[in-house]
């Protein structure tokens, strides 16, 4: 139904409010199938001119830190200071069957029940780049879409939060305390580019543990270098069971918001985030590119097979190909 | 007797010789994963825990009662209610004309949840699925004419009790019945809303206090009152097999003695009044075993817990399951129904319901309400199986059977008391997790069809007959509800419905016994949303956390070799439609209106 409608309208219906039609236009962007390419690619170039009001939040944690209940209360107290709240979450693809069970919507009732509202759970699909591709332009719909913040969940799992971090203008790392762990945030690089570290389940029984973390946490974070010279990563307690502590987080992200806005920073994060995605996919593509050409294909695998029974040194190979393509670029170039 | 064991295997093994098949293979596999024989023996009788008692003697496997049915045969009770209470009154007054002999009564979603008809929130359920009452004005028409001194009535309400049964106090005192008269049962079980119900209303920990609040109220004031209809029924219908539903039913009783212990209570004096529900599914002797062995296994709990013989007696309801009703074919449910009834009563039910045929469509119909009521009074009147007590006893098969499920049960049994009780093991969410799994299975094996249900996976109709249901004008009943609403806050003393509800807060948090609190406010007319609101603003209102059970369909389909097949080919099909859309996304969902 939405393929027969026109990118002018699909846009038109979803800065009316249409949220079905919002849905539906997530869809066809996030479609990997080239019939849809060109709708996508028409919707996204109408709603660019229209992006940038909303705040774009990065949040991620170890399975069972309680992002999602911390979700729902935070997105429960934005709705009721009177703003909208969009929520991207990212689930990881079973590797097994392929399938996804989107359960975040599932978690998440009440806000779920609310009509300023949207939660809309993205496979990841085994690998990243593409799920990263799909998010960035589902949140550039989503703020032209008219919501004020824009929340991007991930299940903090090895080098996704990084790149997640790149879609967001503010990164949250949830914790929790007493696991011992409060530290292997930096063996992983996580903690490098959070802007803030929740000590989520400072519940009444766990007061304690969680103010220790905190403080560990604060010692540490002296020592990193920090992401910006203008913002120290702060570390926080919350209760999203309780709901107490809530209000402070949200406190946070208006500082940091206060601070970075008026000497163009956020505006000057996002131009970079734009300009490196644009790169990396430039040299995606020609890598694919190059790649897919046959005569190159042809002397890789012929080099991969001399590599492979020892009748050429992989410096030698390397070499080879590379010399290759080099003038046949130059050539190609030249004619 | 060995050697003929030999012979027998020799005769059965050339009998199936041609089938390609020795007589171990012959052995079946039952939903509570127990390995069924072809024949059982005198054998498998030695050394039974459970074999060798008498009825109406502790531990009770042969029956709560000495003389069973030979001197009263079961009470037919029929689960029914809807629309508003003028309406469920005249059909209860059919009913009991027609030879029912005990109300059954069912509430709206509304009334379980704690909201008043006119509340926006439940617009599109009132008179729904059952009675709406607001007021202690509805339960008296819905009792009009009925004697509550002499009709034992079961009201089937868990999480709206305090208001619901205040009500109900309050209705027959205006009809001129005492308190101590009053007899019937109120459900009131709490835990297996958690588990699978559904309608509970406030923590587990505040909810386990009303019934420690009613039980100690019934104990002093309605001697012959059940305070707790301990359900296994519904775990049966989420999908829980027999040993599940004897395991996590007798852990939710153990769990109500302890808490009303706890409270201050001695046991002897509300034991007795705690009675069971247990849902009979189409395993006829299973079900059967499922009933002996659960007497078993509370007689032996009760003890433990330091009961005396009357305290050890389980008594129960039993209803067919639902869950056997097919929406095709309707009328094999008549037959289903009649296998289920037989084995509750073979099993020595004490009150029994049987399903009509069309609830798998709608609500019965008199026609419907009346085949299903005349399946128990021709059990009773006419196959002669009151004549004499627990006729199974004895049969190497149900007796093995029996101490099985003893057996099995209480393994689970020991597993919930290791995590704490029932009331942890369900914040913890086991008991949940395995009924899921349990449910998930048997549906993947209706799937394969590997289970058979005749007219859904076997020998379906090529067209299928137009049944006519009971429909229910819920605009009318929601009209009717809120004009009744206005009229009484119209007429009543507001000042003195604020004054109770207001104690109500106050018994809520402080202490004090909070039927006592909601009577009073029922007498001066607050309604039964005013009266759960009151505690709600105390206790909070709760949400089970949701978890996801995964893997089970794909572990059964991997069984078998066709199944594994079967099982690729969908998810073939499932990675083409990702190729030629470019998602996994249904993208047509969302479209119908």
């Amino acid at each position: 139904m939405i393929n027969s409608m026109s990118a002018d309208k699909i846009v038109a219906e979803i800065l009316n409010g249409n949220r079905a039609i919002l849905a539906r236009a997530m869809t066809i962007i996030e479609s990997t199938h080239p019939k849809h390419h060109k709708l996508a690619g028409e919707i996204l170039d109408k709603v660019m001119p229209l992006v940038g009001k909303a705040k774009r939040i990065g949040i991620t944690g170890v399975p069972g830190a309680g992002k999602s209940t911390l979700l729902e209360a935070l997105g429960m107290y934005l709705i009721n200071s009177g703003l909208k709240v969009a929520i991207i979450a990212i689930d990881p693809s079973s590797s097994i069957s392929g399938g996804s069970i989107l359960a975040d919507k599932t978690r998440m009732t009440t806000l779920l029940r609310e009509y300023n509202a949207f939660i809309r759970p993205v496979p990841s699909a085994g690998h990243l780049g593409g799920t990263s591709r799909r998010t960035r332009e589902l949140t550039f719909l989503l703020d032209a879409a008219g919501f004020d913040v824009v929340f991007i969940e991930t299940v903090g799992v090895g080098q996704s939060e990084v790149e997640v971090a790149d879609l967001v203008d503010f990164f949250c790392l949830v914790q929790i305390a007493g696991a011992g762990d409060e530290l292997q945030g930096i063996k992983k690089g996580i903690m490098e580019v959070a802007d803030v570290i929740i000590i989520n389940k400072c519940d009444d029984d766990n007061k304690m543990m969680t103010e220790i973390a905190k403080n560990v946490l604060k010692n540490a974070l002296h020592i990193l270098k920090p992401k910006y010279k203008e913002w120290q990563t702060q570390a926080l307690t919350c209760s999203a069971r309780d709901n107490t502590g809530i209000e402070n987080i949200w406190d946070v992200v208006e500082m940091f918001y206060a601070t970075m806005e008026p000497n163009g920073k956020v505006a000057s994060i996002r131009k970079g985030q734009n300009i490196r995605w644009m790169k990396q996919q430039i040299e995606e593509n020609v890598i694919n590119m190059i790649y897919n050409t046959q005569d190159i294909k042809e002397l890789y695998s012929k080099a991969k097979a001399s590599v492979e029974s020892n009748k050429l040194s992989p410096r030698n190979a390397v070499e080879t190909v590379s010399q290759y393509i080099a003038e046949k670029l130059t050539y190609d170039v030249l004619k | 007797m060995d050697g003929k064991l030999d012979q027998w295997k020799k005769l059965a093994n050339s009998e199936v010789k041609r089938m390609g098949k020795t007589v171990d293979d012959l052995v079946s596999k039952t939903l509570e994963g127990i390995d069924i024989k072809s024949l059982y023996t005198a054998e498998d009788t030695k050394n039974l825990e459970t074999i060798d008692s008498l009825p109406g003697i502790s531990p009770f496997v042969r029956g709560p009662k000495a003389t069973m049915y030979t001197a009263r045969p079961w009470t037919i009770r029929q689960y029914a209610g809807f629309s508003t209470a003028k309406e469920s009154n005249a059909f209860y007054r059919k009913n009991l004309a027609a030879g029912q002999k005990g109300l059954s009564v069912a509430f709206d979603l509304a009334t379980h949840r704690g909201y008043d008809s006119d509340n926006p929130r439940v617009e599109g359920d009132v008179g729904k699925a059952g009675v709406a009452v607001d007021s202690v004005e509805d339960m008296k028409v819905l009792f009009d004419q009925i004697p509550l001194d002499q009709m034992s009535v079961s009201m089937t309400m868990n999480g709206a009790v305090i208001p619901v049964l205040a009500f109900y106090i309050v209705a027959a005192e205006e009809q001129g019945v005492a308190q101590q008269l009053l007899t019937g049962t109120i459900q009131n079980d709490i835990l297996k809303e958690y588990l699978c119900r559904n309608t509970y209303i406030y923590p587990p920990k505040p909810s386990m206090r009303i019934i420690s609040d009613i039980i100690e109220y019934c104990s002093n004031n309605m001697p012959r009152y059940n305070t707790i209809s301990i359900s296994g029924y519904h775990m049966g219908e989420a999908g829980a097999n027999c040993v599940q539903q004897v395991a996590f039913t007798i852990a939710d009783g153990i769990e109500y003695i302890k808490a009303a212990i706890n409270a201050g209570l001695n046991i002897d004096d509300f034991a007795p009044r705690l009675s069971f529900f247990f849902g009979i599914g189409m395993n006829l002797f299973m079900n059967v075993a499922m009933l002996r062995a659960a007497r078993y296994l509370w007689s032996d709990a009760v003890e433990q817990l330091g009961g005396n013989e009357q305290s050890k007696a389980l008594r129960t309801h039993c209803q067919t399951s639902g869950w056997s009703l097919t929406e095709q074919d309707p009328y094999n449910n008549i037959i289903r129904t009649t296998i289920e009834a037989l084995s509750a009563t073979l099993g020595g039910t004490q009150s029994l319901h049987t399903n009509a045929f069309d609830e798998a469509l709608g609500l019965p119909t008199e026609f419907s309400a009346r085949i299903a009521r005349n399946t128990q009074i021709i059990l009773q009147e006419e196959s002669e199986i009151c004549n004499t007590v627990d006729p199974l006893a004895g049969s190497y098969y149900v007796e093995a059977l029996t101490d099985t499920i003893v057996k099995e049960a209480r393994k689970i049994i020991e597993q919930i008391d290791k995590a704490g009780g029932m009331a942890k093991a369900i914040e913890l969410g086991i008991p949940k997790r395995m009924i899921e799994e349990a449910a998930a299975e048997t549906q993947s094996l209706i799937d394969q069809g590997k289970r058979v249900i005749v007219g859904v996976n076997k020998y379906t109709l090529q067209k299928e007959e137009a049944v006519n249901v009971l429909e229910i004008d819920n605009q009318a009943v929601l009209e009717e509800q809120i004009a009744s609403l206005h009229k009484l806050k119209l007429t009543r003393n507001s000042v003195k419905v604020e004054e109770t509800l207001a104690k109500i807060r106050v018994v809520a948090k402080e202490g004090g016994n909070l039927l006592a609190a909601a009577i009073d406010a029922a007498r001066v007319r607050a309604t039964l949303g005013e009266i759960s609101e009151a505690m709600e603003d105390v206790f909070g209102r709760y949400l089970v956390p949701g978890h996801c059970v995964t893997g089970v369909i794909s572990r059964e389909y991997h069984n078998s070799e066709k199944g594994a097949s079967e099982f690729d080919e969908v998810k073939q099909l499932v990675d083409d439609y990702a190729n030629n859309e470019g998602t996994r996304r249904n993208c047509q969902a969302g479209r119908r209106k």
